[in-house]
């Protein structure tokens, strides 16, 4: 605050100053109507700069409005088209599909429909669109459809564009196309500067590798970039409506990029991979807590019992987010070899989640109701508000 | 005298300039996420089982006339992890009465820490109802600020995330998926706060909570305010966040990161812009920690809520708003043209300062110097004349700049009608700044002189 008030004393006792001497007529300001502005070396008065300024503004505002004007009709007209056109493709499309003799009338039908950039992009999304729920002889048919028409070029013309969002709509129907043949291209694109482009790439050959027997995430392998939680819930929701053939992700479970870790111990929770118990174990010593707190709650998902008696000596020097986890996971996979382990924790700790975490991992386990009683008789701490918590069956 | 009208005029220049570059910082960032917005798919976050978990944080304070429907529209959002808390605080009304017969609640024996501080919590209520399961209502004594009723929101909270937001707010149903993207593209920095776009209620067409008809409002103060906060929104807060300036997410909405919020303390319940320096005590929270982070803002229209209708109430709103800003510079001003915090201490702070919080006084001293001028007769009509112009097309030009961002973006006017009816408010509007200034002016010297209590707002909900 000192600084501030420091600043406007200076620039007030300046202001007044040149008021006093200006009013003494020791200094004369020049006049803003003959000021001239230096500019790249022309003098430039003032009043001319501002004058130039209104018009500037009058011109641009009423481009602007004339603009979104005709921008609206022009949408509102393109919509109208868009609508048309698709109930023409859609209904071309499926006559074509269901021709097994006529193929020839139908293709020249919609070769002749396409007279525009924006029609033929309408037909390529109908034909993608149609393509993502096609199997079989439709999809092989959409497909020579597609290449008979030409559209291929213009979506490899995409994929080299210099614009990234176009390269991802490239992606988009290659991938709903099942066209393989550009993968290494979208493979260059995994560890692109560009996050989005990045997801996308990862997105297509997800999606592609069921066309293939390679193994979808193999990608991840070369992965360094971090890799977000929502380009991992993307390809997790990919491979559940894909129904994708479901790696190991314990082979990528030591991975140099502990963002992939993460994603592998998430996919292991979801595939209930439990052969990876030993693994996981291992990453409940992970040097980033992120993952330390992962494995945590993979183990009790997955109901590791034996592995939390092993590590819950770790309990004392980890930081408050992972304890709760290491608590959480004790109450979904109860072992009573825990109680005095727990017993302890509720005499020690401070913090009410830890408090209602622990006091919930005895009530789990067996012969945990009788111990809470017995905890709640002993006077020398009042355990009977955690338990009532834990025991509200409305809280939980 | 020429000293004072250079100033008041090269101030004014610099202060258009300004605006030009954040529009066009706001331009580069609104086309990029534009782009990448065409190929997200938000259904995928609201069904997915991986999503995180997140705690709507809801004060009400007297909210008898709206609190049911709102509650219903917060239980309706499209997203599958999320609980709601209502902290009823203290009301004189019957808002806590209301809330316990529409929804069945019962006291339970709720067990927290006052991590934060905040007036006593007197109980935690949930429903009987499974399909209310979501729901928690908290009764606490009045802690006669916003702030104190969120800290006990907080304390009350389990989940990462909180949104908090305003009662009488009306929130989109996929505003949860939309504010928690960010969060989870998280990289190197980590993110601790996002904000979206607050829209105005006023003569749309509600239902149970839901808005079925957006429509432009019909009184001129509301539309004003539609065209203030487009551009407010659309042209400044979007740049801000691309230049990692961003100081403000509007209490009416916003996301946090609970364990950040915390550590740096929560809500400042003697603090009259509380929104505004949660924020930025949460910036200097981490800046000071030495950690990378980010404030992110998002351009969708994600809440709605009702803006003042009369002259009286926006009186009050500015009064506020003007006094918490005061506040908020006043308590941090250690980060005025400080490296330490980065952009936020070298231009978002500065920039606030000097032409947020000065603007409408040099503005107001102009403007009572140019009377002065006038009776006196020493006034240059023409000169005055010109630069008035000036000035009135340069916020004629900026006003419909921003109103073409909400057209190439979200368009929620649908009535072609509705945008020119914009864009006329604006060749209106700038002779309302008379108004604004003043307002302005009389929340610092109120400030300075302590009076700084709260103001009532009237709604017409």
């Amino acid at each position: 605050m000192k600084k501030i008030l420091i600043i406007a004393g200076v620039f007030f006792a300046f202001l007044i100053t040149s008021f006093a001497l200006q009013s003494a007529g020791v200094v004369a300001y020049p006049n803003l109507w003959t000021l001239h502005v230096n500019f790249a070396g022309h003098p430039i008065r003032v009043v001319d700069a501002l004058v130039v300024s209104i018009i500037a503004s009058i011109s641009i505002m009423i481009v602007l409005l004339v603009f979104m004007l005709f921008n609206r009709t022009k949408l509102e007209r393109r919509e109208k088209l868009k609508q048309k056109l698709l109930v023409i493709f859609q209904g071309s499309i499926l006559s074509y599909l269901q021709s097994w003799s006529d193929h020839e009338h139908y293709y020249n039908e919609i070769k002749s429909l396409l007279i525009s950039k924006f029609r033929k992009q309408l037909l390529i999304d109908q034909i993608c669109d149609i393509s993502l729920n096609a199997k079989g002889d439709t999809s092989a048919n959409l497909k020579k459809l597609f290449f008979d028409l030409e559209l291929h070029k213009i979506t490899y013309r995409k994929l080299h564009s210099g614009h990234w969002h176009k390269k991802i709509q490239a992606f988009k129907e290659l991938y709903a196309l099942n066209i393989t043949d550009k993968n290494q291209v979208i493979y260059k694109y995994i560890n692109s500067k560009n996050d989005i482009l990045r997801m996308e790439a990862q997105i297509a050959l997800v999606d592609l590798a069921k066309e293939t027997d390679a193994n979808p995430f193999e990608f991840l392998t070369n992965l360094h970039h971090p890799f977000s939680l929502w380009e991992q819930i993307t390809l997790h929701q990919i491979m559940v409506q894909r129904e994708l053939n479901v790696p190991d992700f314990g082979q990528w479970l030591f991975h140099k990029n502990h963002t992939v870790q993460m994603f592998c111990l998430r996919m292991i929770r979801e595939y209930k991979q439990i052969n990876n118990q030993a693994r996981i174990k291992f990453l409940t010593f992970n040097e980033h807590p992120a993952v330390r707190k992962l494995a945590y709650e993979v183990i009790g998902d997955l109901g590791l019992k034996n592995v939390m008696a092993e590590v819950k000596y770790n309990y004392k020097d980890e930081p408050q987010d992972v304890k709760l986890e290491m608590l959480k996971s004790m109450t979904k996979s109860p072992d009573s070899s825990l109680l005095n382990f727990l017993h302890n924790i509720v005499d020690t700790e401070q913090d009410a989640d830890l408090l209602i975490e622990a006091v919930k991992a005895i009530h789990s386990m067996e012969g945990g109701d009788e111990f809470l009683k017995d905890m709640m008789s002993k006077e020398y701490k009042n355990y009977n508000i955690i338990i009532k918590h834990v025991l509200d069956h409305r809280i939980n | 005298m020429l000293f004072l009208v250079s100033f008041i005029f090269f101030f004014t220049c610099t202060l258009l300039i300004c605006y030009l570059a954040l529009g066009i910082f706001s331009t580069s960032a609104l086309r990029r996420y534009t782009y990448k917005n065409s190929f997200v798919n938000y259904n995928e976050i609201a069904t997915s089982p991986l999503a995180p978990n997140i705690s709507l944080v809801v004060p009400a304070y007297n909210e008898e006339k709206s609190i049911i429907h709102s509650v219903k529209n917060f239980l309706g959002l499209y997203y599958s992890n999320y609980e709601v808390i209502i902290v009823n605080d203290g009301s004189t009304d019957n808002t806590l009465q209301l809330l316990k017969n529409e929804f069945s609640l019962e006291k339970t024996n709720y067990f927290f820490d006052y991590k934060i501080p905040c007036e006593k919590i007197k109980g935690v209520w949930k429903s009987t109802k499974p399909e209310y399961k979501k729901l928690i209502v908290v009764d606490k004594v009045n802690g006669k600020c916003k702030a104190d009723a969120s800290n006990a929101g907080l304390n009350i909270a389990k989940n990462q995330f909180i949104l908090n937001m305003d009662a009488d707010g009306i929130i989109e149903r996929d505003s949860l998926s939309k504010l928690i993207k960010p969060f989870l593209e998280e990289k190197k920095h980590k993110v601790i706060a996002a904000g979206g776009v607050i829209r105005i209620l006023n003569s749309c067409k509600i239902e149970n909570g839901v808005i079925k008809e957006i429509n432009l409002p019909k009184k001129f103060f509301p539309r004003m305010q539609v065209l203030e906060y487009t551009r407010a929104f659309l042209l400044g807060r979007m740049a801000w966040s691309e230049l990692d300036g961003l100081l403000l997410i509007s209490g009416a909405m916003g996301m946090f990161d609970r364990k950040t919020m915390i550590a740096a303390g929560g809500y400042d319940a003697s603090c009259l812009g509380e929104d505004m320096e949660a924020v930025v005590r949460m910036r200097r929270y981490m800046a000071e920690k030495g950690e990378r982070y980010v404030v992110t803002y998002i351009p969708d229209p994600l809440c709605w809520t009702e803006a003042p209708s009369s002259l009286k109430d926006l009186k009050t709103q500015r009064v506020r708003w003007a006094k918490g800003l005061v506040d908020v510079l006043k308590k941090h001003s250690v980060m005025f043209f400080n490296p330490k915090y980065r952009n936020l201490g070298m231009l978002g702070y500065p920039f606030w300062l000097i032409f947020e919080w000065l603007a409408p006084t040099t503005a107001f001293i102009g403007m009572i110097y140019t009377v002065f001028l006038a009776v006196t007769g020493a006034i240059n009509w023409p000169f005055f004349a010109l630069l008035s112009g000036f000035i009135y097309s340069f916020s004629i030009f900026l006003s419909t700049w921003s109103v073409l961002f909400e057209e190439l973006t979200f368009h929620k006017y649908r009535n072609k009608m509705d945008v020119l009816k914009l864009v006329l408010t604006s060749f209106v509007e700038p002779f309302l700044y008379v108004c604004i200034a003043w307002f302005s002016v009389k929340g610092n010297v109120e400030y300075f002189m302590g009076k700084n209590s709260w103001g009532k707002l009237k709604r017409g909900m």
